[in-house]
């Protein structure tokens, strides 16, 4: 009860905050909900016992990259009400996000969905740890990962350095 | 199989990705010897070397079927086909950029490192036995990618980076959501597990359910923006005219091709089973394969710019290929499980030789715009008295890609447009043919600027040793492969792809 | 009504449901309520601490005339602030410039709900307690941010720019270092951190204690690295425009955080609540405050770093050393769990030598030479 009343509650902010994101003119209001659609979703993790899941998705998603948004849109003041040219494609998009909303939630309500019976980890991140660096887990995946980082850090150095003369 | 001297129950798993470690370790060899050596050239080196002795290691796996790390991984002569390609274009390209490179002098060791990441996510794609393989592996070659797109960091390089980048992180959304969509409704990550439940799911019942049909439409889609084909073909044309040329070339042949081993590692296989589940994708790809060629030939013809002809061209090539995955799903043995499907055979002969055709191409185009200054194919006039060799190769390269012998390009059409007719894709082998006679327009128009316009200048067009190395090993793969065309065709048959 | 006789006496109530006192709610009730009044006690007397300990480092008195030894300053300090003006520039983004307090302020008092002041004595034992405290302080950035952007003021913005800037690269090596505790306590519920602290982790740790500091310090914007309120630069940074009570919240704020990053540490490295004699909670409140002096004697001894310092100290000496310190400890938990000495013996000389190194690399002003 108190779960499904909290799953209620998050699922209303995520879904009025993502709203405002498209809704909102001011662009630095617009990142602001995107930050209150990003906590709403932590709390949906949490709701669904993945606390690891929440507080990665509050670290990353709010501490970092909604602080990154935030600070391009301050080095771009003068874009602070939009692009204006993507005004005249606005009833294009609400049409096919209708189509995309009705779409997907005919494919959740009619799928026969897997749903695991056992109850949740009551510690996540031992269970977590073993999945992610275990030899019966998905550890290749995870080194994959860092190589991937390799390649970001390299790709940002070759992006940012001045151009020499 | 063959006989394995090792004891297979004890291989560690590091010993499945051996390849792609080497590969790993020699990249960061590059970055680390970059902050010391003046002399670049020695990072080529060190990039080939690492090539080479990748390739040799994954050689090792020609006929295996093993799983390592819990099956994320999978080694088997499909792997390895595609791994060696990945690796023979990486060379070809390395050689390809030795002058190349000397436009971004402060950046070459990250230049060459990021070539070999992507390559190592391409290798790691090609093995890849789960969907989180699959996913990280394709945003590993993906971010090497965007990166190298925006080497020269002028306007168009940047532009072409920035819309890679993004349209690139679309498709990877659209793809994590079919992924997630058929881990939802499958309940496993493993493509064998995965193939086994859709089958005992689907076995007796004659539609899937929703999910399953809106994921398999969502990973077509984030896998046809790989491969590049019409409708997610967008980035394609201002993405291969801002790229450095030896990168376009690389994103035009091995990126291809990583996409096409992905979708037969993840499509053509896992969903083989039952046969009209099969029947539906097949008709997918046919209808796709329809638009990309007509569509991608048609814009093709009035391109000025030869960057932007050939990424057209290279659309087109994809068209080509997927009336082979349209072959694949349609015939009496449906998927490559089945083994010895003329249709992945073709598909593997007709990548092969394109990876030669178009690595030829871009080379000579490489070589021809460090001298003249331009990608304008209205400046190639008289290259056949500036530079004969060149425009020889370069004429020969797209002979291959119209299709006519003996270049190679021929025996890799014949053999995907046999086996779709084989599958009785007759009417789709049909508009593939007047396809390919709308391209000879665009291609010999080249051809004849090049050998019948007068040049604007008489100076000859110089070209340094290694690129031509380079050029040459394409041109005669070209026309080996159209030639005796047997010889690859009989590895091409012998690859299988092994699911745990 | 739920007891509250344990605080009295000393002895807090474990956080396991049994315990419980008035069930989930009144044990919630409790805890929040104590918890706040908890962080406003502190921060009164970190404030009096700061201004005294100061006073006497700059060889000057400090408030000493409010109530007994100036005890009562943070008090006549907070009822002043409290009767001021509240004025709003009149081109701010309003609604944004009122929440940017409020928003900022929570995810502070956040932070002390896994603060264990006694064993299980905490609002919630999580057990990704300290995922989750550098998660939520990660937070109040946002309403710095919004503080700067709001106010509709370049030096507010150019305060919250380099508050950015500062946060993104500290946090790195704050949760590198933290990860070496991690691994050898084997588990990232704070309260069972402190329950694996036999030997104070600082020993064991001590360069992951060091990189943590002053991690920590940059990251809340203690001097040497309070540059996005630089008031010889950018006037006050990204408070500029505030006044009233809500410029009280971004002080309670600064405060609150430094009380929270040291009660963070005593957790982390100095055994939290562990200590022989004396009642848990008032070891707890000792090392609180004694990490806190700490960063007053380190503000009163450092000149305020440049922004392009501050930036290279983060990404070229505290990210190189914190990934050697994680893998060193990696190593040693992998290979000698059961040496502690010889564990404190190699750390320490890893860390004197690494320091030493790479502080080779640093001179004063970068090579620049300045007037």
């Amino acid at each position: 009860m108190g779960l499904a009343a909290a799953f209620w509650v998050m699922a209303v902010f995520a879904v009025a905050a993502a709203l405002l994101v498209v809704s909102l003119r001011n662009i630095f209001r617009t990142a602001l909900a995107l930050i209150v659609c990003f906590i709403a979703v932590a709390g949906l993790y949490i709701t669904l016992s993945a606390d690891f899941l929440a507080a990665a998705q509050i670290l990353v998603y709010v501490g970092a990259i909604s602080v990154l948004i935030i600070l391009a849109i301050m080095m771009t003041r003068e874009v602070r009400q939009g692009n204006p040219a993507n005004r005249p494609l606005k009833l294009p998009v609400l049409a096919v996000a209708v189509v995309l909303l009705g779409l997907l939630v005919y494919v959740v309500v009619a799928s026969p969905w897997q749903v695991s019976g056992t109850p949740p980890l009551a510690p996540t991140t031992g269970p977590l740890s073993r999945l992610l660096f275990g030899s019966q887990g998905y550890v290749l995946a995870t080194e994959i990962c860092a190589v991937l980082i390799l390649a970001a850090i390299l790709g940002a150095i070759v992006l940012a350095k001045e151009k020499e003369e | 199989m063959n006989p394995i001297i090792f004891n297979l129950e004890k291989l560690p798993d590091w010993f499945g990705v051996l390849p792609e470690i080497i590969l790993l370790v020699f990249a960061a060899l590059v970055i680390i010897l970059d902050l010391f050596v003046s002399q670049k050239k020695i990072l080529a080196a060190v990039s080939l070397i690492g090539i080479i002795a990748s390739g040799a290691l994954s050689l090792g796996f020609w006929g295996t079927e093993l799983s390592f790390f819990n099956g994320l991984i999978l080694t088997d002569s499909f792997a390895v086909f595609f791994k060696l390609l990945f690796l023979g274009v990486s060379f070809l390209i390395v050689l390809a950029s030795e002058d190349y490179v000397n436009s971004f002098r402060r950046l070459q060791g990250e230049y060459y490192a990021l070539l070999l990441l992507a390559t190592t996510g391409m290798m790691l794609m090609a093995g890849a036995g789960d969907i989180t393989t699959v996913y990280v592996s394709l945003e590993l070659t993906g971010i090497s990618l965007y990166a190298l797109t925006g080497f020269l960091k002028d306007r168009k390089s940047t532009e072409a980076a920035l819309k890679y980048l993004l349209l690139g992180a679309i498709a990877s959304a659209v793809l994590l959501y079919g992924l997630a969509l058929i881990f939802g409704i499958t309940g496993k990550t493993g493509l064998g597990e995965i193939a086994r439940a859709v089958q005992a799911q689907l076995s007796g019942s004659a539609s899937v359910s929703p999910a399953l049909f809106l994921g398999l439409v969502l990973l077509i889609a984030g896998f046809g923006f790989k491969i590049a084909s019409i409708p997610f073909h967008m980035w394609v044309p201002d993405v291969y005219e801002g790229a450095p040329t030896t990168v376009t070339a690389f994103l035009s042949v091995a990126s291809k091709a990583a996409g096409f081993a992905i979708i037969m590692r993840v499509i053509t296989s896992v969903f083989a089973a039952p046969d009209w589940l099969a029947r539906d994708w097949a008709t997918v790809f046919a209808v796709l394969s329809v638009l990309t060629m007509t569509a991608a030939n048609i814009v093709a013809i009035p391109q000025s710019n030869i960057k932007r002809m050939l990424g057209y061209s290279s659309i087109a090539q994809a068209g080509y290929l997927m009336v082979g995955l349209a072959a694949l799903g349609s015939s009496p043995f449906p998927g490559a499980l089945a083994g010895m499907s003329p249709a992945q055979s073709g598909v593997l002969f007709f990548l092969a030789s394109y990876a030669f055709t178009n690595l030829g191409a871009f080379t000579a185009i490489t070589i021809i715009a460090q001298k003249i200054g331009s990608d304008e194919i209205a400046d190639y006039a008289g290259m056949g008295r500036r530079s004969p060799l060149l425009a020889l190769a370069l004429t020969f390269c797209l002979v291959s890609l119209i299709g006519i012998p003996p270049a190679s390009g021929f025996m890799a059409k014949f053999y995907i447009f046999r086996a779709a007719v084989q599958a009785d894709l007759l009417w789709l082998v049909i508009i593939a043919v007047i396809n390919s006679v709308i391209s000879a327009y665009y291609y010999l128009r080249v051809v004849k600027v090049m050998w019948l316009e007068s040049p604007p200048s008489a100076e000859k067009v110089p070209s340094s040793a290694l690129p031509t190395v380079s050029l040459a090993v394409s041109c005669l793969g070209v026309l080996a492969l159209g030639t005796i065309p047997g010889l690859i065709m009989k590895l091409a048959e012998m690859v299988n792809q092994f699911m745990p | 009504m739920p007891d509250i006789s344990p605080l009295l006496t000393g002895h807090l109530p474990a956080a396991t449901a049994a315990y419980w006192p008035g069930g989930y709610w009144g044990h919630w009730a409790f805890y929040t309520t104590a918890l706040i009044t908890f962080a406003l006690l502190m921060v009164m007397g970190a404030i009096y601490i700061e201004r005294r300990l100061l006073g006497r480092m700059q060889s000057r008195l400090g408030p000493n005339r409010t109530g007994p030894f100036g005890l009562l300053q943070p008090v006549a300090d907070a009822l002043k602030v409290l009767i001021k003006e509240d004025i709003i520039p009149q081109p701010a983004d309003r609604l944004v410039h009122w929440l940017a307090p409020v928003v900022a302020f929570v995810p502070v008092v956040m932070i002390f709900a896994v603060v264990p002041f006694q064993k299980g004595a905490l609002l919630a034992d999580l057990n990704i307690g300290i995922l989750y405290v550098v998660a939520v302080s990660s937070l109040t950035t946002v309403g710095i941010f919004m503080a700067g952007w709001g106010s509709s003021n370049k030096y507010s913005l150019l305060g919250a720019m380099r508050n950015v800037a500062a946060v993104v690269s500290y946090e790195i090596p704050l949760v590198l270092s933290i990860l070496g505790v991690v691994l050898i306590a084997g588990s990232l519920s704070l309260n069972e951190i402190v329950l694996a602290q036999d030997i104070p982790f600082i020993f064991l740790q001590p360069m992951g204690f060091l990189l943590f500091f002053m991690a920590a310090c940059a990251e809340i914007n203690r001097s040497p690295f309070d540059l996005m309120e630089a008031d010889s630069e950018i006037v006050a940074g990204f408070h500029t425009e505030y006044s009233g009570m809500k410029f009280a919240m971004f002080y309670l704020v600064e405060y609150a955080e430094a009380i929270a990053m040291s009660a963070i540490i005593s957790v982390l490295f100095l055994g939290g609540w562990r200590g022989p004699l004396l009642p848990p909670w008032l070891w707890f409140v000792i090392k609180v405050f004694a990490v806190f002096g700490f960063m007053v004697w380190t503000r009163a001894t450092f000149p305020r770093v440049r922004i392009d310092q501050l930036m290279a100290f983060a990404w070229k000496f505290l990210l190189p050393l914190s990934l050697i310190n994680l893998f060193v400890t990696a190593i040693q938990v992998l290979t000698i769990p059961d040496a502690p000495w010889l564990v404190f013996i190699i750390n320490t000389a890893v860390m004197i030598l690494l320091v030493i190194i790479w502080s080779g690399l640093f001179k004063v002003g970068w090579g620049r030479v300045e007037v």
